[in-house]
């Protein structure tokens, strides 16, 4: 065929449909890619592609769009759906097709947005997913009923299991079929203005005029905010038809939508019968209890004491492994080196230094594994459904409780799926107390520290359950400050969220994931870490001391920490502890191993503890001159709360840039919560010691 | 101008959705307030049968073969009647 030939661009074929109806992993089937998928709206907030080959070999890029229930946007991550249908993303060529994929177990809610991406002008494909499900739901769809009413290829398949995988990939033989004609006639006035605007159009050379003209009249906000790809001339003219509509009482949204919802209901009527009433579901069984207003918070309570004790238990076997492993390496390295600045840099700078962070390995995928197992199996949803009526007391909603929760895990993937949240003002506050979720990386510091102040394994979790109370807390009330002042005049945001039934999570899936967090973690500590921790160890081993002096307070950290002394005095801290907290603006794991090289090197010799128990010793039993000790309870206190809430992440400045497009929103959270860190720790270690602590 | 009256009175005989009874069907009248497009486009469009789950400040329909929780708000405006 002539469309292999080597200049023809690859047709590109759209994955389209609502939020969680199983897109991407249709798409994930389709390729034998692993992207990111979950059993929660809104897994897909950017485009992602890759290619695809059809059973006759032809080459494709398949598209995967981000979960839209209509054309008509109501998140940021909607509107890259509509720019894309419609031909407007700047740099993006329109699909030659598009697969609409619809849940089979409710085709009536799903069929809207079919038709309006009929009525964008494209080649529609239908993939009925979920077949299974409608099946046992005694739901029975006529496929080619289906297919001769819409006038589109239908496709029934179970994107989990595969099935109906092969039947899809050969609906897509090439050259496509002409886009299908629309399927429903709107009133006399509303027709001829879609002709009339569409003929304006073409004469403006806008490709797909008739689908613009559709849009510009179905959709209010379209003819009013500007739109950068319409001439002028195109909304004004779309305006005027719309009041001559509205005049003849025939408001043109209302009529279109009516006109598309009734096409629907023939269609269904036709295509679907049902075999039995609906009747109570295993997912509604379940719900009974996971929603019930009583049960659902011990559930809710129950699933996140769960999550952190676990990390805290179950973590302990991979955990002295590992630090066995870098304990071993230690010794085997310091047997074959020489006694020196090497050996010093090798064992005390690199080994402990790196090791003092990847320890903390196991206790981070856990934390990705639940929150994965959560997402996957439905229970978020559910979680966001209780937890609203916490946020709607903050000023927020239900919606940004994904996020904020997945701000545990990181706050990257957190702030990027905030473009989820319909209302504006609720996206802005979301992200900007996002990073008062403690984050994975501050893990290890929180471990670290926390054995210092109680022992045993309750009496841990429950401290650790503090610092995550006293970040979310904080961050709740400090929305709900910042909701007072933000956008004012904005009308209170609204939840309104699916939930989806209750699934087994893909583990395949949730295992590749975690996978893929591993590998990026020890990249990070084989890379950023290990160039710090090398740099660390330089500046604590030179300039060399004289005879008699100490080696750490000559050398260039300990003259950093001197200067930094007097800031963090008030604090609790000494001068170490100041140095150690400036290197983790770098990267927060960076505080342990800058503890672990700048113990090390007070005494060289080595013993047979383990590296965290090491710098725990040390900590604990360094004494000031007058042999009190140098930290005591209330500075390891005070020095947590600085690391809850400072935010020493430079990529998430970064990205919470990109998102709120401006740089004063992202240094402002940065000063911000820097400064709130630190004046919430003087407050604990001023108030702290007027009790006597 | 009859047809309006009639229209009128369906209208006057349909309850807000945060008003009606948890566990009961109900069937969509009419949407009136800001989000009714969107509400509309999720699920909530004319004649579709629904059913209430659960009240308070969030509420919870069975919608179509899955169910949809929203806030107080977004219920006043959709009318319903009983089914």
């Amino acid at each position: 065929m002539s469309d292999s030939g080597e200049h023809a661009p690859v047709p590109k074929v759209a994955l389209a449909g609502h939020p969680n109806v199983g897109k991407t992993t249709l798409f994930n089937q389709l390729t034998g890619e692993s992207r990111k998928v979950g059993n929660y709206p809104g897994v897909t907030v950017e485009r992602t592609s890759a290619t695809l080959y059809t059973p006759h070999g032809h080459q494709l890029e398949l598209v995967d769009l981000p979960g839209s229930y209509s054309l008509s946007p109501n998140s940021p991550d909607e509107v890259v759906t509509r720019d894309v249908l419609l031909g407007d993303l700047k740099g993006e060529s329109p699909p030659d097709l598009v697969i609409c994929v619809v849940d089979a177990a409710s085709l009536e809610r799903h069929l809207y947005f079919v038709l309006q991406v009929m009525d964008a002008g494209f080649p529609v494909v239908l993939a009925l997913n979920q077949v299974d499900r409608a099946e046992d739901k005694g739901l029975r769809i006529n496929h080619q009923v289906l297919a001769d009413e819409l006038g589109i290829p239908v496709v029934a398949c179970q994107a989990t299991t595969g099935r109906g995988i092969v039947q899809l990939k050969q609906t897509l033989r090439f050259p496509f079929p002409p886009p299908t004609p629309r399927r429903w006639k709107g009133p006399g006035a509303v027709e001829s203005g879609i002709l009339k605007l569409a003929d304006h159009l073409e004469e403006a050379g806008i490709a797909r005029p008739t689908a613009h003209a559709v849009h510009l009249l179905a959709d209010t906000s379209y003819r009013i905010d500007p739109q950068a790809h319409l001439p002028v001339g195109a909304q004004v003219e779309a305006r005027e038809i719309a009041s001559t509509c509205i005049a003849k009482s025939q408001p043109p949204e209302d009529a279109i939508s009516q006109a598309r919802f009734l096409s629907i209901r023939r269609t269904v009527r036709a295509a679907v019968t049902e075999t039995r009433t609906e009747s109570e579901t295993f997912s509604d069984k379940l719900d009974r209890y996971a929603l019930h207003r009583v049960w659902g918070w011990f559930i809710l309570g129950g699933v996140m004491f769960l999550v952190f004790w676990s990390i805290f238990s179950f973590a302990s076997i991979p955990m002295d492994l590992i630090e066995k492993a870098f304990g071993a390496l230690a010794a085997g390295v310091g047997l074959l080196l020489p006694e020196g600045d090497l050996r010093g840099l090798i064992t005390d700078g690199m080994i402990q230094g790196v090791g003092s962070v990847v320890i903390f390995l196991p206790q981070i995928l856990l934390l990705f594994l639940f929150i994965g197992l959560l997402e996957g199996c439905g229970y978020m949803a559910r979680a966001a459904f209780l937890m609203d009526k916490i946020m709607s007391r903050a000023g927020l909603t239900g919606k940004s409780f994904l996020p904020l929760l997945s701000g545990y895990a990181c706050a990257i993937p957190g702030v990027m799926s905030t473009r989820t949240i319909n209302s504006a003002k609720e996206r802005l506050l979301t992200i900007l107390i996002l990073p008062w979720m403690s984050c994975s990386a501050r893990l290890p510091v929180y471990l670290l520290l926390i054995p210092l102040l109680v022992t045993g394994s309750f009496a841990q979790t429950m401290m650790m359950s503090l610092m995550y109370f006293l970040g979310t807390g904080t961050a709740l009330l400090a929305a709900w400050l910042l909701g007072k002042r933000i956008g004012r005049t904005e009308p209170a945001p609204q939840f309104l969220l699916e939930l989806p039934p209750y699934r087994v999570p893909d583990f395949g899936y949730v295992g590749r994931h975690i996978m893929g967090r591993a590998l990026a973690f020890l990249k990070k500590a084989g890379t950023i870490i290990l160039g710090i921790v090398i740099l660390l160890w330089a500046l604590g081993s030179y300039p060399k001391a004289p005879e008699g002096e100490d080696q750490l307070s000559y050398s260039v950290v300990g003259r950093l920490g001197n200067l930094i002394e007097p800031l963090v005095r008030p604090l609790g801290w000494d001068g170490r502890l100041g140095a150690a907290m400036l290197t983790s603006f770098a990267a927060r794991e960076v505080f342990n191993g800058s503890m672990a090289v700048s113990f090390a090197i007070g005494d060289g010799e080595g013993d047979n503890a383990t590296v965290r128990q090491r710098i725990r010793q040390r900590i604990a039993g360094a004494r000031k001159p007058d042999g009190s000790p140098l930290y005591p309870p209330l500075t390891i206190f005070s020095l947590l709360v600085f690391y809850i809430y400072a935010l020493q992440c430079l990529p998430t400045t970064v990205v919470v840039k990109s998102e709120t497009r401006s740089w004063r929103w992202a240094l402002g959270q940065l000063a911000g919560m820097s400064l709130f860190a630190y004046l919430a720790a003087l407050l604990v270690f001023q108030v702290g010691r007027l009790f006597g602590l | 101008m009859s047809s309006r009256l009639t229209d009128d009175l369906k209208r006057d005989s349909a309850l807000n959705l945060d008003q009606a009874a948890v566990g009961c069907s109900f069937q969509v009248k009419a949407l009136e307030g800001p989000a009714c497009r969107q509400l509309r486009e999720i699920g909530f469009c004319e004649e579709m049968r629904i059913r209430k789950i659960a009240d308070g400040r969030t509420l919870l329909c069975a919608v179509c073969g899955t169910r949809l929780a929203l806030s107080r708000d977004l219920a006043r405006q959709v009318r319903v009647t009983p089914c």
